[in-house]
């Protein structure tokens, strides 16, 4: 313990040197601002965004969500949650609805362009619950699968054309093999290095980096950068010491520009940060009393060079928190639970295109994609719950 | 109708087409083509009046954000003689846990709290009145409010619902079970390090039945209850079970109570509560009595849910009519609730089930077209329950289930 101790305070020495003297005086004036008024981008919900679905088609638990090169925006839903009563058309007790496809892409204007997926093909197997969505930097679209077994990633062409299966089905949780994954949450592909960073997951308590075109194991690390342990910590307790391994789910993995990866310890309600190679860096709680499911379930970064913000999607609390990308410090939340726009039911992914706007999707019965638009900056009280964020000249 | 006028329409449903706008129309075009040739005037006027309404999908307005409200599944819209919408929802025995962290023991997160289960809001969508019904008031709150309606007076009358082990499971129809709070940690020790279930998060929102047995069903609804414009409570109007619906006729001081338990409809004086008269069903028995309404031309309709029919009595309980509405729905039936257009030419008939509002030809009760698709987007349905329309012409819809939302719909 003594060790890790030195090793945590080590760490810490290093960062500080390495963030450097304006960095301190940046922190410096962000303390004497607590309580104060800080500057964060500020949102407004796109109502008429997206269009309606063809085909009388109805979308599930929405539990994934990216942006691809061309501001295309992909999600991955699970038709298996639409319901009976939903899914009436399927069922034929009456005219809608029908299970739309798993992977929809949608155009900037919200119109629906490709949709695939769903079924085991030639070389690979569908997984039993779908679970995020990235569009690599090859344009290459990857999900994961968080059902029981499901130890895989899978890669497609934009066009639904099988690539790679990475890992497979029907594999025990162990969050050291290095053979397979144990019910991967998300991927993120690191174009430097052509590594996938895979947020694992739902039964493995770990990230893991494997080589994007071979599926290659080249490391894997715990919370803290400790070798992740599979065993059985009991319920998460606000007021214990945190915990040296990370809970599952592991929910997403997301390296910023400047090479830092974000973990979400999701039931742990703490985002870990980490180098490549998985050396501690810093950690920090959000809505730390969030039981249940947790609080920290996807981020993505603001679109400036600096990527000066985290937006971080809270399913449990029903917002989207802004965080300062290097403090770490909570700066506002908007949103709030309810079936309007703007609102949230389990809030589950995000995502940014290039014009800095954010997507996200929902999953149990929130079951939708929202758009919100980067409507420039403005000025807040620092931890300033903005609720529901509408478009200003429909609340004035 | 004439040619050029048909051609008009056309052209109208093209450029709606075009535009991708949120009214669908799932009449086919063979079909219009077809009323067209066969039937008056009348209905094709009633269907271009479809046409000029379009969701509002910012109403009405959010409720403060320091109360994180939200709404259960909604199950009676109405609209007063002052143009505002009352809304009745189930509150939070229809919330799922995760849609009411605070008051879950032990507290588990910001949301969220059901907002107050009766609620009046103005044309504007602002929040004019909430009223904090509920148990342990000095009067018998019913488990599953269902129906609401309002007298020139003012008063408010709520009907009660279903009792719960009639409900489907999993549909969030009031299954938050009674022992959801218990159910809680139980919950927590799953999101935390137990294995994920086949579906993750699925298992984890529902919360059925880990480690807790379900508390026996609570009874059905005996009375319509009766507030005054305050929201004080007034009488209790029994001799009734799960009285689903409710209706007023101002002009004679009468309710009339859709009594789903005994298959009647039943009708009360207003002022003492006394019962008046009571008939059943023309034909086969109601299956679900959806909704009573009283039309300004002095009939009583009834929404015969599961039957799939709309019939209509005169205000001694002769029968006169009936009409079917998607005839062929099977489930939880296609006739939901019904609200008549200011000029009285167009019934729209809420249809949860198939998640649309029908237009009907108010004289002939043909089906003309419809509002709406399936889906949680603005404009949308999941268990469209109520519809309401004020003196404008604008539609108000409520959805049950996990549709837990009021819409309007104004003219374009």
């Amino acid at each position: 313990m003594m060790k890790r101790n030195l090793w945590i305070g080590s760490t810490f020495v290093a960062l500080m040197l390495a963030l450097g003297a304006g960095q301190l005086l940046l922190e410096k004036k962000a303390d004497a601002q607590a309580g104060g008024k800080v500057q964060v981008p500020r949102f407004e919900v796109d109502p008429t965004f997206p269009k309606p679905l063809p085909n009388h088609w109805y979308q599930g638990m929405s539990i994934g969500v990216g942006v691809d090169a061309n501001d295309h925006i992909w999600i991955v839903h699970r038709p298996d949650t639409v319901n009976a009563l939903e899914a009436a058309e399927d069922a034929k007790t009456g005219e809608c609805c029908a299970k739309a496809p798993p992977i929809l892409e949608f155009d900037q204007q919200g119109n629906l362009l490709r949709h695939w997926g769903g079924s085991d093909g030639d070389g690979y197997q569908w997984p039993s619950s779908n679970h995020g969505i990235t569009i690599d930097h090859k344009g290459n679209v990857w999900i994961g699968g968080n059902g029981g077994g499901d130890g895989l990633v899978l890669k497609f062409t934009q066009d639904g054309k099988f690539l790679n299966m990475f890992g497979k089905k029907g594999v025990p949780i162990d969050s050291n093999s290095t053979e397979h994954f144990g019910m991967v949450a998300k991927i993120f592909v690191d174009a430097k290095e052509n590594e996938a960073y895979i947020a694992d997951g739902y039964g493995n308590k770990r990230v893991a980096v494997i080589d994007a075109d071979t599926g290659k194991f080249k490391r894997y690390w715990g919370a803290y950068g400790n070798k992740p342990d599979d065993t059985n910590m009991g319920r998460y307790n606000p007021d214990a010491p945190p915990i040296q391994q990370f809970r599952t789910p592991v929910h997403c993995a997301e390296m910023s520009k400047d090479r830092l990866v974000y973990v979400c310890d999701r039931v742990n309600d703490r985002i870990q940060v980490f180098t490549p190679e998985g050396k501690f860096v810093k950690e920090a709680w959000v809505s730390k009393r969030t039981l249940g499911d947790g609080s920290t379930w996807d981020i993505a970064f603001s679109n400036d060079p600096q990527q000066k913000y985290i937006y971080l999607v809270d399913g449990h609390d029903e917002k989207i928190w802004i965080l300062d990308r290097q403090s770490l410090e909570i700066l506002t939340s908007f949103g709030d639970g309810g079936k309007m726009p703007g609102q949230f039911y389990a809030v589950h992914s995000i995502a940014t295109d290039s014009k800095g706007n954010i997507y996200t999707t929902e999953t149990y019965d929130g079951r939708r994609l929202q758009r919100f638009l980067l409507k420039g900056m403005q000025t807040v009280t620092k931890g300033e719950d903005q609720g529901t964020v509408w478009p200003r000249s429909s609340t004035r | 109708m004439n040619l050029l006028n048909l051609l008009n329409l056309l052209n109208l449903l093209n450029l709606l087409n075009l535009l991708n706008l949120p009214v669908v129309y799932s009449v086919p075009m063979r079909r219009i083509f077809l009323l067209s040739a066969l039937v008056s005037g009348a209905v094709t006027v009633g269907f271009a009046q479809t046409a000029a309404l379009k969701v509002e999908p910012l109403w009405p307005k959010p409720f403060p954000v320091a109360k994180h409200w939200i709404l259960g599944s909604v199950t009676g819209v109405t609209v007063d003689a002052q143009d505002h919408i009352w809304v009745v929802h189930r509150g939070v025995d229809s919330l799922q846990n995760n849609e009411k962290g605070p008051t879950l023991e032990p507290w588990a997160s910001q949301c969220c709290f059901s907002a107050p289960q009766i609620l009046e809001f103005d044309p504007a969508g602002t929040l004019v009145a909430s009223w904090d019904v509920g148990a342990n008031k000095g009067y018998d709150w019913p488990h599953d409010p269902s129906g609401i309606a309002v007298d020139k007076a003012g008063n408010v009358y709520v009907g009660g619902g279903l009792a719960p082990s009639a409900l489907p499971a999993g549909r969030g129809r009031g299954p938050a079970p009674e022992g959801a709070a218990a159910a809680a940690p139980a919950r927590g020790a799953r999101g935390g390090d137990a294995p994920a279930a086949g579906r993750g998060d699925a298992a984890a929102a529902q919360g059925r039945g880990r480690g807790a047995a379900p508390a026996p069903p609570p009874p059905p609804a005996t009375a319509v209850l009766k507030f005054d414009k305050t929201g004080k409570f007034v009488s209790a109007i029994s001799g009734v079970e799960r009285p689903l619906a409710v209706a007023v006729d101002d002009a004679a001081n009468e309710l009339y109570v859709g009594d789903d338990g005994h298959g009647r409809i039943a009708v009360f004086d207003t002022a003492t509560g006394a019962q008046k008269r009571e008939w059943k069903a023309n034909g086969d028995a109601f299956k679900t009595i959806a909704c009573v309404k009283v039309g300004k031309d002095g009939m009583v309709y009834v929404c015969d849910r599961g039957n799939n029919r709309i019939q209509v009595f005169s205000k001694d309980g002769k029968f006169q009519k009936e009409a079917k509405v998607a005839a062929d729905t099977k489930g939880d039936g296609s006739v939901w609730d019904l609200a008549w257009s200011p000029d009285r030419k167009t019934l729209y008939v809420a249809d949860g089930h198939n998640k649309k509002v029908w237009t009907l030809d108010a004289a002939s009760l043909q089906t003309t077209g419809s509002i709406g698709q399936g889906g949680r987007y603005p404009g949308e349905f999941y268990g469209v329950s109520a519809v309401a329309v004020d003196s404008k012409g604008n539609l108000y819809t409520g959805e049950t289930y996990e549709g837990k939302r009021v819409q309007k719909f104004v003219k374009r």
